[in-house]
C-alpha cells in the first residue's frame, strides 16, 4: 500500500505544472474565441459593406430606369409626328402625292414586315447570388449542428 | 484565517455563479414570455419595412415601333414636420420654385390632419425642372434657412406620358394619375398587362442585412396595329372635312380587311391625354370617348351592300337580275317605301340598284326575294347587333331588331334593307364589309399586334370570326360595287386604282319622323379590288354643306385613299399587276 502511495507521489504532477496546463487551456480558449470574433467581425463588416452596396445599387438601378424612361419619352417627343411634320415643312418638304411617286423594281429587296422590339438580354435571373454566399457564419454553424444531430424517431 | 479567506472567495464565487444563472434564466424567461413576440416585432420594425413595388407601366408603340405612351419622372415634394423651423420660409420657397399656393402650403404645415403626422405631401407630381431649381436654391443658401429648407424632401416616381399628345388618343385611351383611375381604349382594355404585377418586398434598413433584392417581373409593352402616319393623316383629313362640310362630328376608320388590323381610327373630339383633367369638358352631353366603337347610328345606304351580299349568297338574285322600278315606291308591311329622290328609275339590274342606291329595289330584294328569316339570319352572321369583340374599351353592340322583338314591325324588314331602323357602329360596318372584301371571311378587328415581355415579342394570331358569305359571292359583289362607282363617276374614285365602295345618306329620326334636313353621311370602300390592302369607313354627322354622302363622304374617302397609297406604298394597279406577272 505504501509502495503504491509512494509511486503516486512520485508521478504526481507538480502543482505549478497543473496550473500552467489550466492556464494554457484557458489561453487557448481565449485565442480561439478571439479568432472567431475576428473572423465574425471581418465577415460582418464585409456583409455590412455589401448591404450598403446592394442598397446603393438598387437606388442606382431605379434611377437608371427612370432616366431611361425619361430619355425614351424625350426622344419620342422630339421625333413625334407633329414635330417631324413641322421640321419637314421648315426644310421645304411637302407631302407626296400619288402622282409624285416613282416605283422602281429593286431585285432582292424585301420590304419591312414589322417592328421587332425583342431583346437578347431578357429578364434578369431570379437570383444572382451564388448559394455559397447566402449564409452567415452562425447560420452555417447552426446548419452543421442540426445536420450532425441524430434524427428523432428514426427507424431501427 | 486561511480557511476563512477560502470560504469568502467561495461565497463570492457562488454568488457570481448564481447571478449568472439568474441572468440566463431571466433571458430564457423573457424569450418565452407572452410579450416576447411583441418585443421581437417591435425590434423587427426598425430593421426594415415592407414596401409594395410596382413595375413601370408598359409602353405602347405603334406598328413601326414609335412610342405612343411611355413614362416620365416626376417628384413627390414633402416636408418633415419635425425639422421645420420657419414655416413661412418653406411656403415662400414652395410658391416661388414649385408653383404652389403659399396659403395652402402654410396651412398644410401648420395644421396637419392629425397631431401624430410628421410628414406632409405638398405636391405629388412636381416637375423635375422645378425640383432642380428648388434644389439649386437650397445649395445657394446657408445657415438656419438652409437647415429649415432641408426639411423639404423630393421622392422621384414615374407617371404616364403621351409624347404624341392628341394623336390616336381615342384609341390609346388615358389613365389619370390622381388616384381616381379612369381609362379608355387600349389603356383600359389591356390594363392588367400594362400594369404588371405589384410585389411586396421587405426592404432592410439594417446594413448588416445584406439581402438580395431580385428584380420584380416587368410589365408588358404593347405594339399596336395602328400606323402613326396613317393615324395622323386620317385625323387631319377628318378635322378638315368637318370644317369644310360643316359637320358636327365624324369618324374615319382604316383597317386591313385580310387581317382585321386597325391601321387608324380617328374620331372627334380628341383630347391630349397628358391633360386628362380636360376629359370632363370633352364628354359634355354624353359624347363617347371613341365614336368609332362606342356610338351606334343608323348608317343608311352603306348597309345595302350587306342586303345585296345576303341575296346574292342565297342565290335569290344575281347581278343581272332586273328590278322593274316603275313607280319609285314599294309597299312593305302596309307602309310605302320610296327612293331617296321619290323618282322611278325603270328597269335596273342589281348593279344599277347599288349604283343609284335605290331603296325600293333593296326593300324588294329583302322583303320579296330573300324573306325575313334569311335576311335577319344573314345580318346576324355579319355581326349586326353584336359586339365585334374588338380589343378597345366601351364597345356598343348597336341594335338590330328581330321579328321576335316587341318593337319589330313588318315594315322594318323593308327599311332595314337600306340601313334605316337599324343601328351600327362604324367598326361593325367595317367588320361586316370585310367579309365582302376578304373572300367571305370576317377577321376579328383588333388593335393589338404584339406583346413584348422579358425581351420576348409575341405576335398575335389572326382570328376569323365568321364566314357569312361565300368567296364567290364576295368577289361578285366587289366587282358590282367597283363597277357602280365607275359608272356613276363617283367622287370617291382614285385614278389608277380600282376601288369598290358605297355611299350612304341616312335621314336622322326626329320626333316628327325621318327628315332629310339632317343626315348622317357615310362611305365604305376598299381596294385594290383584286387584292384589298385597306378598307375605309367614313362617317360625317349632319354635314351642312351638303346632305348627300356622294358629295361629302365620297370625296373624303378619296382623300384618305390618296394618302394611304402613298403611306402604304401601294403602286397603281397597272404597275402592280405587271410586276406580279413577272
Amino acid at each position: 500500500m505504501n509502495k503504491i502511495t509512494t509511486l503516486a507521489r512520485k508521478y504526481r504532477q507538480a502543482p505549478w505544472r497543473t496550473q500552467r496546463q489550466w492556464l494554457g487551456l484557458v489561453l487557448l480558449g481565449v485565442v480561439m474565441a478571439a479568432m472567431v470574433a475576428g473572423v465574425y467581425l471581418n465577415v460582418t463588416a464585409r456583409a455590412t459593406l455589401a448591404g450598403r452596396e446592394i442598397l446603393d445599387l438598387n437606388y442606382e438601378i431605379a434611377a437608371n430606369e427612370r432616366a431611361n424612361a425619361d430619355l425614351q419619352t424625350d426622344l419620342a417627343e422630339a421625333s413625334s409626328e407633329a414635330a417631324m411634320q413641322q421640321h419637314a415643312q421648315m426644310l421645304g418638304f411637302v407631302p407626296a402625292r400619288p402622282e409624285d411617286i416613282v416605283y422602281v423594281v429593286v431585285p432582292g429587296y424585301t420590304p419591312k414586315t414589322g417592328v421587332d422590339l425583342s431583346t437578347t438580354t431578357g429578364q434578369p435571373p431570379a437570383s444572382i447570388i451564388l448559394p455559397e454566399y447566402r449564409q452567415t457564419l452562425f447560420e452555417w454553424f447552426a446548419e452543421r449542428i442540426q445536420s450532425s444531430a441524430p434524427a428523432a424517431g428514426g427507424q431501427q | 484565517m486561511k480557511t476563512d479567506l477560502f470560504w469568502r472567495f467561495r461565497a463570492v464565487q457562488i454568488a457570481l455563479i448564481l447571478s449568472g444563472l439568474a441572468i440566463i434564466v431571466q433571458i430564457i424567461h423573457i424569450q418565452n414570455s407572452p410579450e416576447a413576440q411583441a418585443i421581437l416585432d417591435e425590434g423587427e420594425r426598425y430593421t426594415g419595412s415592407w414596401q409594395t413595388i410596382y413595375p413601370a407601366r408598359g409602353e405602347i408603340y405603334d406598328r413601326n415601333g414609335r412610342l405612343l405612351a411611355g413614362n416620365r419622372t416626376v417628384y413627390e415634394a414633402g416636408v418633415d414636420l419635425t425639422s421645420v423651423k420657419n414655416v413661412s420660409e418653406i411656403a415662400t420657397a414652395a410658391q416661388l420654385y414649385l408653383g404652389l399656393d403659399y396659403a395652402t402650403v402654410y396651412n398644410q404645415i401648420t395644421n396637419p390632419e392629425s397631431p401624430d403626422v410628421v410628414y406632409v405631401v405638398l405636391d405629388k407630381y412636381a416637375a423635375p425642372e422645378d425640383v432642380l431649381v428648388f434644389q439649386e436654391f437650397q445649395k445657394t443658401i446657408s445657415g438656419n434657412s438652409a437647415k429649415n429648407l432641408s426639411a423639404v424632401y423630393f421622392q422621384p416616381h414615374m407617371v404616364r406620358s403621351y409624347p404624341e399628345r392628341t394623336l390616336g388618343s381615342n384609341v390609346i385611351g388615358l389613365i389619370t394619375i390622381d388616384g381616381g383611375k379612369r381609362s379608355f381604349g387600349v389603356e383600359e382594355k389591356y390594363d392588367s398587362l400594362l400594369s404588371g404585377t405589384a410585389e411586396r418586398r421587405w426592404i432592410p434598413s439594417n446594413p448588416h442585412d445584406a439581402r438580395e433584392m431580385p428584380a420584380i417581373p416587368s410589365s408588358t409593352a404593347l405594339i399596336l396595329t395602328i400606323d402613326r402616319e396613317v393615324q395622323s393623316a386620317i385625323e387631319n383629313i377628318l378635322d378638315n372635312s368637318i370644317q369644310v362640310y360643316g359637320a358636327r362630328s365624324g369618324v374615319i376608320i382604316v383597317a386591313d380587311p385580310q387581317t382585321g388590323e386597325i391601321l387608324g381610327m380617328a374620331s372627334t373630339p380628341r383630347i391630349d391625354p397628358n391633360q386628362y383633367w380636360n376629359y370632363n369638358d370633352m364628354v359634355l352631353g354624353g359624347i363617347p370617348y371613341n365614336r368609332g366603337v362606342s356610338q351606334a347610328y343608323e348608317p343608311g345606304s352603306v348597309l345595302k351592300i350587306l342586303t345585296m351580299a345576303a341575296a346574292l349568297d342565297k342565290g335569290v338574285v344575281h347581278p343581272g337580275t332586273i328590278y322593274p322600278d316603275l313607280t319609285g315606291e314599294i309597299i312593305v308591311g302596309g307602309f310605302a317605301i320610296r327612293n331617296w329622290d321619290n323618282a322611278a328609275w325603270g328597269n335596273q339590274d342589281m348593279t344599277g340598284c347599288l349604283q343609284h342606291s335605290l331603296n325600293v329595289c333593296l326593300a324588294w330584294v329583302a322583303a320579296v326575294q330573300l324573306g325575313q328569316d334569311d335576311f335577319y339570319a344573314y345580318m346576324q352572321q355579319f355581326g349586326l347587333g353584336h359586339l365585334t369583340g374588338v380589343d378597345l374599351a366601351g364597345e356598343d353592340p348597336g341594335r338590330l331588331k328581330l321579328p321576335d322583338d316587341d318593337d319589330w314591325y313588318e315594315v322594318d324588314l323593308g327599311t332595314n334593307a337600306y340601313g334605316q331602323g337599324v343601328s351600327v357602329t362604324p367598326l361593325q360596318m367595317i367588320v361586316a364589309a370585310s367579309a365582302i372584301a376578304n373572300n367571305g371571311q370576317m377577321p376579328r378587328p383588333h388593335v393589338l399586334k404584339a406583346t413584348v415581355q422579358n425581351g420576348r415579342q409575341d405576335e398575335l394570331p389572326i382570328e376569323i370570326i365568321g364566314t357569312p358569305i361565300s368567296a364567290n359571292t364576295a368577289q361578285t359583289l366587289t366587282q358590282m360595287l367597283a363597277t357602280s362607282l365607275e359608272n356613276e363617276s363617283s367622287l370617291a374614285l382614285v385614278p389608277g386604282y380600282r376601288l369598290a365602295g358605297k355611299t350612304g345618306t341616312a335621314s336622322i329620326p326626329t320626333d316628327d319622323g325621318y327628315t332629310l334636313a339632317r343626315t348622317n353621311v357615310s362611305f365604305i370602300g376598299w381596294g385594290p379590288v383584286d387584292d384589298p390592302q385597306f378598307i375605309v369607313y367614313i362617317w360625317l354627322e349632319q354635314p351642312t354643306a351638303s346632305i348627300w354622302g356622294s358629295e361629302t363622304a365620297a370625296p373624303v374617302f378619296k382623300q384618305v385613299v390618296e394618302r394611304l397609297i402613298v403611306l402604304m406604298g401601294i403602286p397603281p394597279d397597272q404597275i402592280r399587276l405587271s410586276l406580279s406577272g413577272q
